[in-house]
């Protein structure tokens, strides 16, 4: 047979199949798509996960993923403070850090610092939008049967956060950071403490070490610029 | 390709053991298979890194933007098993050359129009559209409009759907805010890039789909194959709006 096909027709040359059939496949077709969008599409991609079946199946790890840092970092031991009343005393100079980064749609980023258990740190961080967030702490080395690797200080939806943090255990702590989507956001970090060094650690899970700068890096206030708008 | 003198008469779809369970079980295989191979594409979102590229983009770059717009073809599963519906049942040159002209033809017009002139839209009901346009195609493969006796026109169908297609990339484009610096440029070459993927995309898909026509079960497990389309154009589609209630815009 050759096929001539009219002009608006399909080019099929299957015979129709009966309403019956039709209907028949088509809800299967679309039972099929409700079951694997809700017992995996939904749970890897947006953590919802009505049936609990892709919690079993790991599949909100991806939308929600906790990550684990793979080599411990460079810590110093001097940075742990001795505690005189008020007072902590720490044998080494304290450090700052400058930390900024642009997150494309749905990227996300954690930064953290490297603390000994009762370190101090300030931070202030800004975003150009708001941004998924959550600040908390990890462990360095093994923990005892029954304590969490992790532990959150604190987790909503943020544009910035300013405080002081006392860390509760050495291990690293600092941020996590997810753009919701939309557009691109640029998040600025500052903060001083006694840290020996932060990792970021980047959506494609890689990662690099910072060492920071020491207090005595800084300068003093630096000459106000001869003409404005000049580079 | 002469394979269509060589086929065999139109089988009766649907009826030729169309049980339920190998009904069912050949839908599941197939959208099992795309949502396993769904992490290793990258369906429309740029990927991260080719992002940060994007967006440090500051002047022409036109084979980069070629190859992030071949790239984005290739690798876009939802292109592909809409341009898999198209040709299905396409077997001479000239059939094909004309429908995938009107799909270029209407993806293109909204990729420029839309990433030059900054028309937005929510990337979420476009990349659902995208989702609809596999299950229409898939439904009229399956016989479907023969069915109910009610047969729109398939080539402004394609025409149509090709322009959500680009309208798709282009909203895509635009999530970047990207330099003016060299964007008439970059856009050009970006859907020159995108008609090289597809054409790549579519040899690939015309040799499998040419060697699978040589076989006797085609035509029989033609109906089955679409069912099983359709099932993913339904995937795509809850998975899109449920990110467009979710996450939004």
């Amino acid at each position: 047979m050759t096929e001539k096909h009219q002009t608006t027709g399909a080019p099929n040359p299957v015979a129709a199949p009966s309403i019956h059939t039709l209907l028949k496949t088509t809800a299967a077709a679309m039972s099929v798509a409700a079951v694997l969008l809700v017992t995996c599409v939904l749970p890897a991609e947006y953590a919802i996960d009505p049936t609990g079946v892709g919690r079993r199946l790991g599949l909100t790890e991806i939308a929600s993923p906790t990550l684990k840092v793979a080599e411990p970092l460079p810590s110093d031991s001097a940075l742990a403070p001795v505690v005189n009343g008020p007072v902590g005393l720490y044998p080494a100079e304290f450090k700052f850090d400058v930390f900024e980064v642009v997150l494309a749609p749905y990227e996300y980023i954690e930064y953290k610092y490297q603390l000994e258990k009762g370190a101090t740190m300030l931070y202030s961080w800004h975003a150009s939008a708001a941004v998924i967030h959550d600040f908390h702490g990890e462990h360095s080395g093994a923990v005892g049967e029954g304590t969490p690797e992790a532990e959150t200080y604190d987790k909503q939806q943020r544009q910035q956060a300013s405080g002081s943090l006392t860390a509760p255990f050495t291990g690293i702590h600092g941020w996590y950071w997810e753009n919701p989507g939309g557009s691109p956001i640029t998040i600025r970090v500052t903060s001083s403490g006694y840290y020996a060094s932060s990792v970021e650690i980047h959506s494609d899970h890689t990662r690099r070490v910072h060492t920071l700068r020491p207090a005595n890096a800084l300068s003093l206030a630096p000459e106000p610029p001869a003409t404005a708008g000049g580079q | 390709m002469s394979h269509s003198d060589a086929m065999s008469p139109p089988e009766r779809a649907g009826q030729s053991g169309s049980g339920w369970p190998r009904l069912v079980g050949a839908v599941t295989m197939a959208a099992v298979c795309l949502v396993i191979a769904s992490p290793a594409l990258d369906a429309h979102g740029v990927s991260t890194k080719d992002a940060r590229y994007l967006l440090s983009l500051d002047g022409p770059a036109i084979i980069p933007l070629m190859y992030l717009g071949a790239k984005h073809m290739v690798t876009g599963y939802d292109h592909l098993l809409f341009l898999v519906g198209v040709i299905f049942f396409l077997y001479r040159l000239k059939d094909i050359l004309l429908y995938v002209s009107l799909f270029t033809v209407g993806h293109s017009v909204t990729l420029l129009a839309g990433a030059l002139g900054g028309f937005h839209a929510s990337a979420h009901i476009v990349d659902a559209i995208i989702g609809f346009s596999i299950v229409y195609k898939a439904f009229e493969n399956m016989g479907g409009f023969k069915a109910i006796g009610f047969q729109p026109n398939t080539r402004l169908a394609v025409l149509t759907f090709g322009l959500f297609h680009g309208f798709g990339l282009a909203t895509k484009l635009q999530e970047f805010t990207l330099s003016r610096n060299g964007l008439v440029t970059n856009i050009i070459s970006f859907n020159a890039g995108v008609e090289i993927g597809q054409f790549m995309a579519l040899t690939a898909v015309l040799l499998a789909l040419g060697y699978w026509r040589t076989r006797s079960g085609y035509l029989r497990h033609a109906y089955v194959t679409n069912a099983a389309l359709m099932s993913a154009g339904f995937v795509l589609v809850g998975y899109q709006l449920t990110g467009y209630f979710v996450v939004g815009r």
